[in-house]
């Protein structure tokens, strides 16, 4: 109970197409996060599943039966809405058994539906208030509530987090990681936060611009990002990305250093670094002044500008004691290099065993 | 109260939830849009059979002559009701027109519109300005002036019969202060004074509201700013309140006119249009030609609404271009 | 008049006195005169006899002549007081003639005293004459007049609150075509008064049969453009995705209309119901054309029935008057924070 296929879904409002054709497998129990950019066409997809958008083409499969043209109500899900959509004149109790009831559920079946919910979210002492008298989080409480209390196939939810402070916003987290372990149903979660999806997914769904550009676990989209964007969404701070050329067996990057990097076929390319994979090298191949450091205690990220001018974005361990205008040298394993060709599509690097050849200069 | 309408809701709670399966049935038949369509049809309905047909009905009307009621019994004349409505043989003197009840009203609307609306609107911007001082009580100066907008037209009308009658409070109290009573609805001077005041009287409140309203909305920093620069109290008014006042301003001229010339019930009730016609008004003109007078002639009637309509559809189109206009000023802001 | 005084305060506070604090005196002070006098003299007046009202100069209060019962006389009799070269007393008339009256003591019946009616004067008393309250009611059409009035009242409000509702609920929840179409005419209708399409409407009244029909009055005046636009707006600020969950949560579109929209455009629903009592309430010159019968008169048109009449009854009107004056008075009286804000938010009148 609970998969959930989706077959070549297009969505367009006039001549604006939002969604380019979505192939989706999610897996029962499984909890997907869907995670891109404001306007990727994540939340679209979403009420696409939930019945409350109609796609222009493909299909929507449940359990492997063939939903897209059913209505919301008779698809089974639950869904949590960014907003709650909490019924404002109805008391928590009420609001959980609006739906209940809805479906002529006899009356001891849904109190006992209801405690149970309640118990297992601890808003039992809340069920006579109306959303109205309750915090942020409690009502983000009520609304799964209202969502466990339907005993879906799956359940969807749409930003559920970005309405709460940062220090309940990772409470929450943990807590609907919890709560997804202890149901076992099928969960889609939509964000467009990627710490979010990085702490929370089973899998994660990368899309941008109506597209889907990665579909795998957090980590494997962390170390192989498939392609430029990826690699720039995924991880915080950001991956350094520097265009380069290769030419010969050897990476320059514009105007900058050179890396002997042979079997790379020539071109213009990407290379891809995050900030955590460099370290201070008096010997290292990068040149940079600090334009600003921020000191977290733990961690330093130095901001700097190459010789040359292109930026770079360092996380340093500890305290190093860098000031701003100093000039300083990083070094970095080869192994963690990234490269993407000039569509942006993740490169393999010929053989993973080659030696860092890095010199300085052009 | 609360079990009056609990007595109301009730029935009507239970007549929701009865009818819950048969419209689940039509919704599945129709989908949502046809559930729109289901909506949409009793007020649509209802508005359609009493106010669109009738619009264009109205047009039919206005080009048929004769005494029966329905359309079809009715002859076709063409232009021929408005060019009685029209003809005049010398534009100045109403006595030369074939219709010269008409042209009484039109000149008494016509007048009536322009003293009651300058001095309407001039108390209610006084009103509203002292309204807007920090009073104490303001709630209750505010609900005062409102009182009479609530009163029924026939209220207001009989009240003011009653005090203006030759033997009424108001003439004992001129001979009170030594003067002599007048006999304020028999003449024509004064039962037109007396109608324009008993419309200001019934109705300033409600414009008074809107000014205060657009008053409130002016920032108070403004005045604040103002009184830093020692800026004097009639510079004040007239380079900050009014200019920004002026957006609600205008709207509150342009429905106050609107309501000035269908003027009817208050002055039907207070002087019965006269003495003679000296409080003929537009409204009163058609109704007395279309239902009240022993020869009715609904085709007249209908002309001459049609004409008041043209004006009232003019002016409802200058106040949804202002309405237009503050919005987009709002939206800059 | 200090309490009066201080009631007046200043904007720019402090003890000196402003021109325009002058001006916001004066102007508040006659608008209390202005605007509740009318309404008590109403109220006073509707109290006295026929004598009483017929009085110049008029008294402020109700009077009536004060009377005695004599031992000897069947009738009450009523009482002067005289003054002449015997001192001041009280005494009964029994009959005039001329400028001589018949006067008795009451403590003394049996003795007839002749007096100049130069040296007394009526004896008199607050009283309220409720006989004219009263036979309005009793002996004249004055309660169908009322009942029709509720009638019209009541029923319009209720149609109007739900067609009106329904019909800004789809053109605020629903994407379909012509909905355009449908608010252009609305807006465009606003301000069209039922005056100016009186002819034609009452064809349609007619021919419906429903001349001399309440129904006739109700029917014209429930599609109000006013209150679609005023429900409209409400519910355009309620968000779609509460619409959404409802429809997760198995609704019908009937049940989300009503459980869900409805209870929540309740403060504008209280609104328009409160100006749509109003208007209907006070509503005259169609049911003056459709309403011919004094049967189906409400109550406005009866009143202007009675003011019309060659011999005006003004005991009787004046009370009338009161009564119909009193629903308005009650609503104002506890809803007025209702409609100001109304207004002041909407324009709506």
């Amino acid at each position: 109970m609970g998969s959930i296929r989706l077959n070549g879904i297009t969505k367009s409002y006039g001549s604006v197409d939002v969604l380019k054709g979505i192939d989706l497998d999610i897996a029962e129990g499984e909890l997907a996060v869907f995670v891109g950019p404001s306007g990727c066409g994540k939340s679209t997809l979403l009420r696409m599943i939930a019945g409350l958008d109609r796609p222009t083409s493909g299909r929507i499969l449940i359990d492997g039966k063939d939903v897209t043209h059913v209505g919301a109500a008779d698809r089974g899900l639950a869904m949590v809405f960014q907003s709650y959509a909490l019924y404002p004149h109805m008391t928590v109790r009420a609001n959980m058994a609006f739906g209940l009831e809805n479906t002529r559920m006899p009356r001891a079946e849904i109190d006992t539906r209801i405690a149970e919910a309640a118990r297992m979210l601890e808003i039992e002492p809340l069920l006579a208030r109306r959303p109205g008298q309750l915090s942020g989080g409690q009502r983000q409480r009520v609304a799964i509530g209202r969502a466990i209390v339907r005993r879906p196939t799956a359940f969807l939810l749409d930003e559920p987090l970005s309405n709460l402070d940062a220090e309940l916003r990772v409470s929450m987290r943990a807590e609907l990681s919890a709560l997804h372990g202890r149901l076992g149903a099928t969960m889609i979660h939509v964000t467009h936060d990627q710490v979010e999806a990085m702490t929370m997914a089973d899998r994660i769904v990368v899309l941008r611009a109506g597209k889907v550009e990665q579909v795998d676990r957090p980590l494997a989209l962390y170390n192989r990002p498939a392609n430029r964007f990826v690699a720039g969404f995924i991880g915080a701070p950001s991956m350094n990305l520097w265009p380069a050329t290769a030419r010969q067996g050897a990476v320059v990057l514009e105007a900058g250093p050179s890396l002997s990097l042979p079997g790379v076929p020539d071109g213009p390319l990407t290379l891809g670094l995050r900030p955590q994979h460099m370290r201070l090298d008096p010997e290292g191949p990068l040149t940079l002044k600090i334009e600003m450091v921020e000191a977290l205690g733990a961690e330093s990220v130095v901001h700097g500008v190459m010789p040359e001018g292109t930026r770079i974005l360092a996380v340093l361990p500890g305290q190093p004691g860098l000031a701003r205008g100093e000039t300083i040298r990083l070094g970095f394993d080869a192994t963690q290099l990234h490269l993407f060709d000039a569509g942006g599509q993740r490169m393999e690097p010929p053989n993973a065993d080659r030696t860092p050849a890095f010199q300085a200069g052009a | 109260m609360q079990m009056a309408g609990a007595a109301v809701v009730a029935p009507l709670v239970w007549a929701a939830q009865a009818l819950d399966p048969v419209l689940r049935l039509w919704q599945r038949w129709t989908g949502l849009r046809g559930m729109a369509g289901f909506f949409l049809v009793p007020n649509m309905a209802i508005f359609g059979i009493f106010v669109l047909i009738p619009l264009v009905m109205n047009i039919a009307y206005s080009m048929t002559t004769g005494g029966a009621l329905f359309l079809n019994a009715r002859d076709y004349v063409g232009a021929a009701q408005y060019q009685r409505l029209l003809d005049c043989g010398n534009y100045l003197d109403i006595r030369t027109c074939k219709e010269d009840q008409f042209w009484t009203a039109v000149r008494n609307t016509g007048l009536f519109v322009t003293i009651q609306v300058t001095l309407l609107i001039v108390i209610a911007t006084v009103t509203a300005l002292i309204l807007n001082r920090e009073l104490r009580a303001r709630s209750f100066w505010r609900a005062m002036f409102f009182f009479p907008v609530l009163l029924s037209p026939v209220v207001v009308g009989l009240i003011w019969r009653w005090i203006l009658d030759r033997n009424g409070i108001l003439n004992a109290a001129l001979l009170g202060v030594g003067m002599d009573p007048v006999n304020w609805l028999l003449d024509r001077n004064l039962a037109f004074a007396a109608a324009i005041g008993v419309t200001i009287w019934a109705h300033l409140g409600f414009y008074a509201l809107i000014l205060l309203a657009g008053l409130q909305a002016i920032p108070r920093d403004l005045y604040e700013a103002a009184e830093m620069d020692g800026t004097r109290p009639a510079r004040v008014f007239f380079r900050i309140t009014l200019p920004l006042l002026m957006p609600n301003l205008l709207v509150v001229v342009v429905l106050a006119l609107i309501r000035a010339v269908q003027v009817f019930d208050e002055a039907y009730v207070l002087t019965g249009g006269g003495p003679g016609t000296a409080t003929l008004f537009m409204t009163q003109y058609i109704y007395e030609v279309g239902f009240a007078s022993l020869l009715k002639n609904p085709g007249l009637a209908a002309a001459a609404s049609i004409l008041m309509g043209g004006v009232l559809v003019v002016l409802t189109l200058i106040q949804l271009g202002l309405g237009k206009r503050n919005e987009k000023r709002g939206k800059l802001k | 008049m200090t309490g009066a005084i201080a009631f007046v305060t200043r904007r720019r506070g402090g003890a000196r006195w402003d021109w325009t604090d002058v001006v916001t005196f004066l102007w508040l002070g006659a608008g209390l005169v202005v605007v509740f006098g009318p309404a008590l003299w109403l109220v006073l007046s509707s109290f006295k006899t026929p004598a009483g009202l017929a009085e110049f100069p008029p008294t402020i209060l109700p009077y009536e002549a004060r009377t005695a019962e004599v031992q000897g006389y069947d009738r009450p009799l009523p009482l002067y007081s005289v003054t002449d070269e015997r001192g001041s007393r009280t005494l009964a008339e029994v009959r005039r003639v001329g400028t001589v009256a018949q006067m008795v003591d009451p403590e003394n019946p049996g003795e007839i005293e002749r007096v100049n009616i130069a040296t007394r004067s009526p004896e008199r008393q607050v009283a309220l004459s409720w006989s004219n309250y009263l036979d309005p009611f009793l002996r004249f059409d004055f309660m169908t007049y009322a009942r029709n009035s509720v009638f019209v009242t009541v029923v319009a409000t209720l149609i109007t609150l739900l067609t009106n509702s329904m019909a800004a609920f789809a053109l605020s929840k629903y994407q379909f075509r012509g909905r355009n179409a449908v608010l252009v005419v609305i807006v465009a209708t606003l301000m069209i008064p039922l005056s100016v399409i009186l002819v034609p409407l009452y064809s349609i009244i007619s021919a419906a049969g429903l001349a001399n029909s309440l129904w006739g009055v109700i029917l014209p005046t429930v599609a109000t453009p006013t209150g679609v636009f005023l429900l409209r707006q409400y519910m355009l600020t309620i968000p779609d995705e509460l619409l959404e969950a409802a429809r997760m949560d198995h609704a019908s579109e009937w049940q989300i209309y009503w459980r869900i929209v409805l209870p929540l455009t309740a403060p504008a629903l209280a609104v328009l119901a409160i100006f749509s009592v109003v208007w209907r309430w006070n509503d005259f010159l169609w049911p003056l054309i459709v309403l011919t019968r004094a049967e189906v008169y409400t109550l406005q048109v009866g009143l202007n029935a009675y003011a019309g009449e060659l011999n005006v009854q003004w005991h009787y009107l004046l009370a009338m008057t009161v009564i119909t004056m009193i629903p308005v008075v009650l609503v104002f009286v506890f809803l007025q924070r209702f409609i100001t804000a109304g207004i002041a938010g909407t324009g709506l009148k």
